[in-house]
């Protein structure tokens, strides 16, 4: 299937119920992905940020407004419609790694094939986790990797359905320097060698920077929407 | 934007044919054995309750089928108060053997040492028992006895008061030496002999004691064996006229069957009623400990469903764990079933009339497994429904919370959770009413307790001192730690403490309505069977030993021949009244005088003091009696007195507190009538200590050897020895319960562990040491314990106040020291868990934690 808009979103709003009074997190927001584009979502804490990726990535739905992701439009669709439709186009890395504590970490990354059905899924995910580095550390359990460790295993599992796009929230937060390169070096290379559009939420500006463009948050509102200078991915 | 839904085409597969769910199910299972474990326990202790009282029933009653006769010793047994007449033995004896015995109360006394004691004296004649066995110490006492002047005894007997072969025993006016005591005899053990502890010797030695006199109670009982089943009913309908004739009564092999059948079921319904509960509360464990499974795992479903699981694969994932472990921890309960059962029989061996074998009960078993695997799906269910509804935003916000999503299988499990129990409640008692009756007792139990525990918890929170010492106020909110399951772990462990202190308090208000022996001037000694010549001898006795005589009463034995102008032949043979055959054909023992006694007050009517001998005699009669006879004021009865008929009517209703200063009386005539009639005395005394009692009884034995003592002394001793007994099947059922309990709290220990460990390297960076750790914690699960049986406690004195007065119809006592015993054992108990716990949190480096933390 071919889209032009990975993701479009349309006067979306997300209103929460706190102490018994509506609180707006998310006030009318609009905008739209292309295909193998990056983008970087950036505001202070409370902006909005993560309400936006987690609506965009379809894991809550919006108060009002309407969001489509690969076309397919998910204000209707149910929770487990839409867990489909992630599993299908949709991979994660998240700031605290997300992973399963009771499953290896070639384990780990073969739960999504293995959730699509697929069979003798372990050959492509000892591929992603050699070419992460990790090619020594499969049958560890995440208590037994370091935290730069567990962040290239959630990137491995996060790329091995080929998603189409990758949301991740704050992948650097939690690492010291040396990881968070490590880490950002490898989610704009695979990126770019799977041609996935990148959508991701940061504090750190720098790591903004690397994207194509960053929108900016505050208050629940989209306040601002750059271009940055940084070259399209490889085709 | 694309202005249109696209229908997503998932694949459809059923889920249990998913190979995917049953992999992760095994990946996730192997790291939380324990955890999983702590839910087979609950289960384990449940089911395993619940196959043991099932196969031992079964067992049971396979034994009663296959032993009825050797528990009846014959095939047919001819009761009488009387000798059986010779018109009668002759017919008997003409088709069938026959044993005969003689069973009567008797005191008597251990020449060795001394000591007196009211027994049952047991004269037995011919072969019995035709059936069973009769086993001796040595093994041919029983002939030695049979041969001559030789008594052997229960064997409980002889080991209390030191009685060895050899040793002689005075009973009447006759020396008796001793053959050997009585190991195993058809229809004894059990519970008569810690009633009435039996002595046995010759029939044709019983007239020589002098026992044998004018008002002495004596049963005797023909033993006979036919030549086959139909030969013994062949033999009833001819000796029927008979039976009828002299009011002999009957018992044969199926009688017994039926009787011992259904008394042992309703032992076995009660029990598995208390199995019951130990079932329910492993219930309620196995839901708490896939409650906080299901919570633990909310993370994980969250990071599952974000990248594709559907609800219910991640449901199905959890539910397949439980499942199989249901499924191992069924079969392991039922085993461990089978093997208390054995266990049973060895520990209340003295509680049971025969040797129970064992049977591999396959019924008892599958049962079990089928109820394990049910309670398994049932009670997990709800817990494990909310993984399906766990929303993947929790990935992103750990804080975020989902609405409450009343699904339909949300709806059928909270349906099936009520209707199980109450479906195997009325199973259990075999009758929808008695088991919805008990259903909605445990709900209210679990409410109460629940209740209690709630107020006990809000009380302690708000009324706990501020200015209390650091390490009690941390410990305190400990208790409030999400996840700790407090509230249910009080009436988990409340319940098997409200078990016991119930236990405790019924028995010591029993007790203590026996012990009127107290401080007040109540009679503790009660003398009977004293010859009109006796009467003044005995009454001297006790003055020369500075006894009291506080009550010398006539007492005359008489039957009832018509009741309110019908005779009670027709009465019997009319089955339209409602009045008992045996309230018509039992002997009662009258006495006269023109007062009450200061046991009875007169609820009706008044009392009739007869001035001449023409006027009519009127008689006063308990309340109880006058329900069971159907009379009223004003109705006419006609008793036989020893042969003369006497017609009186009813003058008044007595109501009567039968345990306070007995003996107390159905029927009391006014004076003026029955001094001439042949009779027999009852004096009452009160001896104060033990020694003097010994001294007396013995010189009332040696000078009056017919007369029977009742010590009430030893009465109160008979009652602790029962309740010992009793007390012990209890105490082993409300054990479950407080196992159930542990095993929770465990389970809960267990999941708060790493929450705990946490805590602690926190507090250890602040500066704590091990011993405030280690002091915080203790004090923590003596907490916990202390509330936990507090709960149970204070219920228990509510339910035992309501039990002893309005079921067991007496005074209520309790004894404050066995319930702090019962509350200190709990919180030990506890405490030792939390110990256990203890080590490993003070013994994990702090760097550790932080290092798994991440």
């Amino acid at each position: 299937m071919t889209v032009k808009h990975v993701l479009e979103a349309e006067l979306l709003t997300k209103t929460y119920t706190a102490a018994g009074r509506p609180l707006t997190v998310l006030d009318s927001v609009s905008f739209s992905v292309q295909q193998g584009n990056s983008l970087a979502i950036i505001g202070p804490s409370g902006s909005g940020k993560t309400t936006l990726l987690g609506l965009c990535a379809g894991l809550d739905v919006p108060t009002s407004g309407t969001l489509s992701l690969m076309g397919f439009k998910l204000n209707n669709m149910s929770e487990d419609d839409r867990a489909y439709l992630r599993n299908q186009y949709v991979g994660f890395v998240f700031q605290n790694f997300q992973l399963l504590a009771t499953l290896t970490a070639l384990e780990n990354v073969m739960v999504p094939l293995e959730l699509r059905g697929e069979k003798n899924v372990a050959p492509k995910a000892k591929e992603l986790l050699e070419r992460v580095g990790l090619k020594d550390r499969m049958h560890h359990y995440p208590t037994q990797l370091s935290g730069g460790e567990q962040q290239r295993v959630a990137m491995a599992r996060a790329f091995i359905n080929s998603p189409k796009i990758l949301f991740a929230d704050e992948p650097t937060g939690n690492l010291d320097d040396e990881n968070a390169t490590h880490i950002t070096d490898l989610l704009f290379g695979m990126n770019r060698e799977q041609q996935t559009t990148l959508v991701l939420v940061t504090h750190n500006l720098e790591l903004a920077q690397k994207t194509q463009r960053i929108l900016r948050m505050k208050g629940g509102k989209l306040i601002e929407d750059l271009s940055t200078q940084v070259s399209e991915p490889t085709k | 934007m694309i202005d249109y839904k696209i229908k997503i085409n998932r694949k459809g597969r059923p889920l249990l044919s998913d190979p995917w769910v049953w992999r992760m199910a095994w990946r996730d299972a192997r790291h939380n054995y324990a955890r999983l474990f702590l839910f087979m326990a609950s289960l384990i202790t449940g089911i395993a309750a619940v196959v043991s009282l099932d196969a031992l029933n079964n067992s049971l009653q396979g034994d009663i089928e296959r032993n009825a006769k050797e528990l009846l010793g014959a095939d047919l047994v001819i009761n009488s108060s009387k000798q059986f007449e010779g018109e009668f033995y002759q017919v008997v004896d003409s088709t069938a053997d026959i044993a005969g015995e003689a069973e009567l109360s008797s005191m008597v006394l251990f020449k060795n040492t001394g000591y007196t004691r009211l027994i049952r004296l047991v004269a037995l004649q011919g072969d019995f028992p035709f059936y069973g066995e009769l086993n001796t110490l040595p093994a041919e006492a029983y002939q030695q006895m049979k041969t001559g002047r030789y008594a052997i005894m229960d064997e409980s007997l002889a080991s209390q008061y030191e009685v060895s072969s050899g040793d002689t025993i005075k009973i009447g006016n006759t020396n008796f030496p001793v053959a050997g005591v009585v190991t195993k005899i058809p229809g004894g053990g059990g519970l008569t002999t810690t009633l009435a502890p039996s002595v046995y010797i010759a029939l044709s030695e019983l007239d020589s004691t002098g026992l044998v006199q004018f008002g002495s109670r004596i049963n005797y009982s023909m033993y006979v064996k036919t030549a086959s089943d139909e030969s013994t009913e062949v033999l009833i309908n001819e000796v029927e006229p008979l039976l009828r004739k002299y009011g002999y009564s009957y018992d044969t092999v199926q009688e017994r069957k039926e009787d011992l059948g259904e008394g042992f079921n309703s032992i076995y319904r009660f029990f598995s009623l208390l199995a019951f509960v130990a079932l329910i509360l492993g219930c309620i464990g196995v839901a708490s400990s896939v409650h906080i499974y299901a919570r633990e795992k909310r993370d994980e479903v969250a990071v599952l469903r974000c990248i594709g699981s559907s609800g219910w694969q991640a449901f199905t994932i959890y539910f397949i764990q439980i499942f199989v472990l249901g499924l191992i921890g069924s079969a392991i309960g039922a085993f461990s079933g089978l093997g208390i059962q054995q266990l049973i029989p060895i520990l209340f061996k003295d509680y049971l009339p025969m040797e129970v074998s064992f049977t591999l009960s396959w019924t008892s078993l599958i049962m079990g497994f089928v109820l394990g695997a049910l309670v398994s799906v049932l009670f997990s269910m709800l817990p494990l429904v909310a993984i399906r509804f766990v929303p993947p935003l929790t990935v992103l916000r750990a804080d975020f919370q989902s609405v409450q999503v009343w699904s339909k299988t949300r709806m059928v499990a909270i349906l099936l959770i009520i209707v199980f129990p109450l479906t195997f409640a009325a199973y259990q008692t075999q009758s929808w009413l008695t088991g919805a009756l008990f259903f909605a007792g445990l709900a209210f139990a679990l409410l109460a307790l629940s209740g209690v525990a709630w107020l006990l918890l809000k009380s302690v929170k708000r009324f706990f001192p501020s200015g209390a010492p650091f390490v009690w106020r941390h410990a305190m909110a400990n208790l409030f730690r999400p996840n700790n399951q407090t509230q249910m772990l009080m009436v988990s462990i409340g319940l098997g403490a409200f078990i016991i202190a119930t236990l405790n308090t019924v028995e010591q208000s029993m007790l203590s309505q026996v012990e009127f022996a107290g401080n007040e001037n109540q009679s503790n000694t009660i003398m009977f069977d004293i010859q009109p010549p006796q009467k003044e001898g005995v009454i001297k006795l006790m003055e020369e030993n500075d006894l009291p005589v506080n009550q010398v009463v006539p007492i005359v034995t008489c039957r009832l021949s018509e009741l309110k102008g019908k005779s009670v032949e027709s009465l019997q043979s009319d089955t339209t009244d409602s009045i008992s055959n045996w309230a018509l054909r039992r002997e009662y023992r009258v006495t006269y005088r023109d007062s009450l006694h200061k046991s009875e007050e007169l609820i009706k009517g008044k009392l009739h003091k007869r001035t001449n001998g023409k006027d009519s005699v009127w008689v006063t009669i308990s309340e109880g009696m006058h329900e069971n006879l159907n009379v009223k004021l004003g109705d006419s009865l006609v008793f036989d007195i020893q042969g003369v008929p006497l017609k009186v009517r009813i003058a008044g209703i007595r109501k009567v507190e039968w345990s306070e200063d007995p003996p107390n009386f159905i029927f009391v005539f006014p004076t003026g009538v029955l001094e001439n009639a042949p009779q027999i005395f009852v004096t009452t005394t009160r001896i104060e200590d033990q020694q003097a009692a010994n001294r007396f009884q013995q010189q009332l034995v040696m000078s009056y050897p017919n007369v029977s003592l009742i010590d009430l002394r030893l009465v109160l001793s008979t009652i602790q020895s029962l309740f010992d007994k009793l007390g012990l099947i209890i105490r082993f059922l409300a054990l479950f319960s407080i196992v159930t309990g542990l095993v929770v709290l465990a389970g809960a220990i267990i999941n708060s562990k790493f929450a705990r460990i946490k805590e602690n390297v926190l507090l250890r960076t602040v500066g704590a040491r091990s011993r405030h750790i280690t002091q915080i914690t203790l004090i923590e699960y003596a907490y916990l314990g202390l509330f936990a049986a507090l709960t149970g406690v204070i219920l228990s004195v509510g339910g035992s106040w309501l039990l002893t007065t309005y079921f067991f119809k007496i005074t209520f006592a309790v004894e404050v020291t066995e319930l702090i015993l019962i509350v200190l054992g709990i919180v030990s108990l506890t405490m030792l868990l939390g110990w256990l716990n203890l080590r490993e949190v003070v013994r994990t480096p702090p760097l550790q934690i932080l290092r798994k933390e991440t």
